[in-house]
């Protein structure tokens, strides 16, 4: 199978039939009507008022180590929690007939330390119930946005677990991944069985970045490049480029949201310093088109390095050398 | 003492052994029966008549050891199951606590001395709840065995400050408050001068805090902090300078302040014997020049905290580099942050020192 028809075809036809056994076959017997994951769009859902966003003291944070929030019965939001590592990015978790689409992680590596497998273990078996699936019969995507360890350390944790394909650790292997070879223009449209995720560049940030849209709850993913926080750009005419991405494609679909990987900003728009592990009153990580518009014409204006506040986001022009906004509250 | 000759490190064991001590199993040379042995309060009698008295007069510094490695957080913080204030024991009259990390990232030390007629506790920690960090309920514990051990009804205990306004090091003085037999120095600049009776001398007078047989000095060292103090302690030859120096990113408040505090502490050390130089925290990492990002719950490769006075050389040498710059600056045991962000990095190397980049946690 070539990563065309791997990202067209449902996994269970690329099962050989020899290998589904009696259990199976009974299974396939009674297997429930497809979920209708094209009308009726874009399918409500709801972000939480607040998120689990870390404690004073990280010790004695008793939150669970990731915070599942469902966002219709067919989406999880998956978080991080900051007492396990500041990071805490968000995981989009998109179930279709066939496949699930895990994207993005979080900063730990070990499953004895932070078990993110578990978890999404215990979400695909949570909704597998709900719907009547076998979560042996559904295949499991694990994709990150980034090449970024805070988006990736937990990979290894999905290594010895049946049906799953993950992302390799390089450019080559993400964009083969998706079958690109047209980065970052090519937009390709995976098929989670009956549910499509277009996936295309999104450069600037990381050299490897990409933006995904979930045709069926129309959230627009962003990754790391454009996020409720500071948006470290590493490269500005690539990201300026994929930002013109993002708003073409908002002229021509629908989009409900814009959701990047972190929150580093409160409601009243200030930083949370890099590396903060309590931010009791975060912003919510949706953001509207309009406000991802209103960043694009604030990056127009922008023709030098440094930070600048879009009065939704943190746009740090190749300001990696600094990355803080505050200063030493004790200067004389 | 030097080493001599007669010791052969090859026969009777060499300072790569795991304590880390230049004579993991003694020194010969230096005999059995040491002066310092007198600064120890023998456990032998029965029962004691009257309460002891330590004698802390000594030749060089008094004998102690840090003994232990200090806590370091943990890679997730919320399994974090260390001691919330870590005690280490330098000798029978010096204690270090340290904040656990996973609790505050700052993770401030914290020093408890005792003297014949009283004890200091050295700067507070970075959180007032005590159920978090329970500071208070420590040292009234160390307070309440010392006290059985010698004999004391009652040790009457100064807190105090190396900077009132430091968020890391005065939270847990509110623990304090109502506490018996108790001094809070307050921590208002002015009020605080005058409490040391510094008011006309600052910052070029000193104060002193009496325990007992054991004066500590209090040497105005503003920089950091306007209220900076650092304390000199003549038993175990320390000088507790908190935030001015310490193996860290030392955030500079006034550079002037900053470079003339370094040389008042280079002057002191002309005149009274210094054994180390014991900061408030510590960020630098065990290779050179690398320094944990602020608020990191995870330093397993924490640089050790004492600084030997040497590096008040090199110090005011940078201090003076700097006055007048807003840059960073960064030497293999200190990074000097002056007039820019505390998360400020630089490209800039210095000249000499290996870069060595240790591996990520994982």
């Amino acid at each position: 199978m070539d990563r065309r028809t791997f990202l067209t075809t449902s996994s269970a036809a690329a099962v050989p039939l020899g290998s589904i056994g009696a259990a199976g076959l009974a299974r396939a017997a009674a297997a429930p009507t497809p979920i209708d994951f094209k009308s009726n769009l874009p399918a409500p859902g709801s972000f939480p008022d607040r998120w689990i966003c870390g404690s004073p003291s990280c010790m004695d944070n008793t939150d669970p180590p990731v915070q599942v929030h469902w966002y219709n019965p067919h989406t999880a939001i998956l978080r991080q929690n900051k007492a396990y590592s500041y990071e805490a990015p968000f995981a989009p978790l998109y179930f279709g007939n066939d496949r699930v689409l895990l994207l993005d992680e979080g900063f730990v590596q070990l499953r004895n330390d932070w078990d993110l497998r578990g978890v999404v273990d215990g979400c695909i078996a949570d909704w597998c119930k709900r719907n009547g699936r076998d979560p042996a019969s559904l295949e499991l995507l694990v994709a990150f946005s980034h090449l970024h360890a805070d988006h990736y350390a937990a990979t290894n944790q999905f290594a010895d677990r049946p049906n799953t394909r993950y992302m390799g650790l390089t450019q080559e292997e993400m964009m083969g991944f998706w079958g690109m070879t047209n980065f970052p223009e090519e937009r390709v449209t995976l098929d989670l069985g009956g549910r499509d995720i277009l996936i295309w560049g999104s450069p600037g940030h990381v050299m490897s970045e990409f933006a995904h849209y979930d045709t069926y709850t129309q959230i627009l993913y962003t990754g790391d490049m454009f996020y409720r926080g500071r948006c470290y750009i590493s490269f500005w005419q690539p990201w300026f480029d994929s930002m013109k991405r993002l708003i073409d494609f908002c002229d021509t679909h629908p989009v409900s949201h814009v959701m990047g990987c972190h929150v580093e900003i409160s409601k009243d728009g200030q930083d949370y310093a890099y590396g903060m592990t309590y931010q009791p009153d975060e912003a919510p990580v949706q953001m509207t088109v309009q406000q991802l518009r209103e960043a694009f014409e604030y990056a127009k204006t922008i023709t030098k390095p440094g930070i600048y506040f879009t009065g939704t986001v943190f746009l740090c022009n190749q300001t990696r050398g600094t990355t803080t906004i505050d200063q030493n509250p004790y200067r004389y | 003492m030097e080493p001599t000759k007669t010791y052969n490190p090859a026969l009777s064991g060499n300072p790569q052994s795991a304590t880390g001590r230049v004579y993991p199993n003694g020194n010969p040379d230096l005999g059995y029966n040491l002066p310092g042995a007198r600064n120890t309060d023998s456990a032998v009698p029965l029962h004691r008549g009257k309460p002891v008295v330590h004698d802390y007069a000594c030749d060089g510094p008094a004998p102690g050891a840090i003994g232990f490695r200090s806590t370091y957080g943990s890679n997730v913080a919320a399994k974090n199951r260390d001691p919330r204030v870590q005690v280490i024991q330098y000798n029978e009259d010096t204690f270090i606590l340290r904040q656990n990390v996973c609790v505050h990232w700052e993770a401030p030390f914290t020093y408890l001395l005792f003297g014949n007629k009283g004890a200091l506790l050295i700067d507070s920690g970075a959180t007032a709840e005590a159920h978090l960090y329970p500071l208070r309920e420590t040292v009234d514990a160390i307070i309440a065995r010392i006290g059985q051990v010698r004999g004391w009804r009652d040790i009457p205990l100064t807190v105090a400050c190396t900077s009132g306004e430091d968020v890391a090091q005065n939270q847990g003085l509110r623990q304090f408050a109502g506490r018996p037999s108790t001094t809070v120095v307050p921590t208002p600049l002015a009020v605080m001068k005058q409490h040391y009776g510094l008011a006309a001398s600052w910052p070029a007078g000193t104060g002193r805090i009496d325990l007992g047989g054991r004066v500590i000095d209090v040497i105005p060292t503003p920089g950091t902090h306007k209220d900076g103090v650092s304390f000199y302690d003549p038993y175990c030859d320390f000088l507790f300078t908190g935030d001015l120096l310490y193996p860290g990113k030392i955030n500079i408040g006034n550079d002037r302040d900053f470079l003339a505090s370094l040389e008042r502490l280079k002057a002191w050390t002309g005149s009274h014997p210094v054994k180390w130089i014991m900061g408030g925290h510590i960020e630098m990492m065990f290779v050179p020049g690398k320094a944990y990002p602020r608020f990191a719950t995870y330093k397993p490769y924490e640089r050790v905290l004492e600084m030997v006075p040497a590096v008040l050389d090199e110090a005011i040498q940078y201090a003076r580099e700097i006055q007048g710059h807003d840059r960073m600056l960064i030497r293999p045991d200190f990074i000097l942050l002056n007039g820019v962000s505390p998360d400020q990095r630089t490209l800039e190397w210095p000249e000499g020192v290996p870069n060595i980049n240790p591996p990520r946690p994982f």
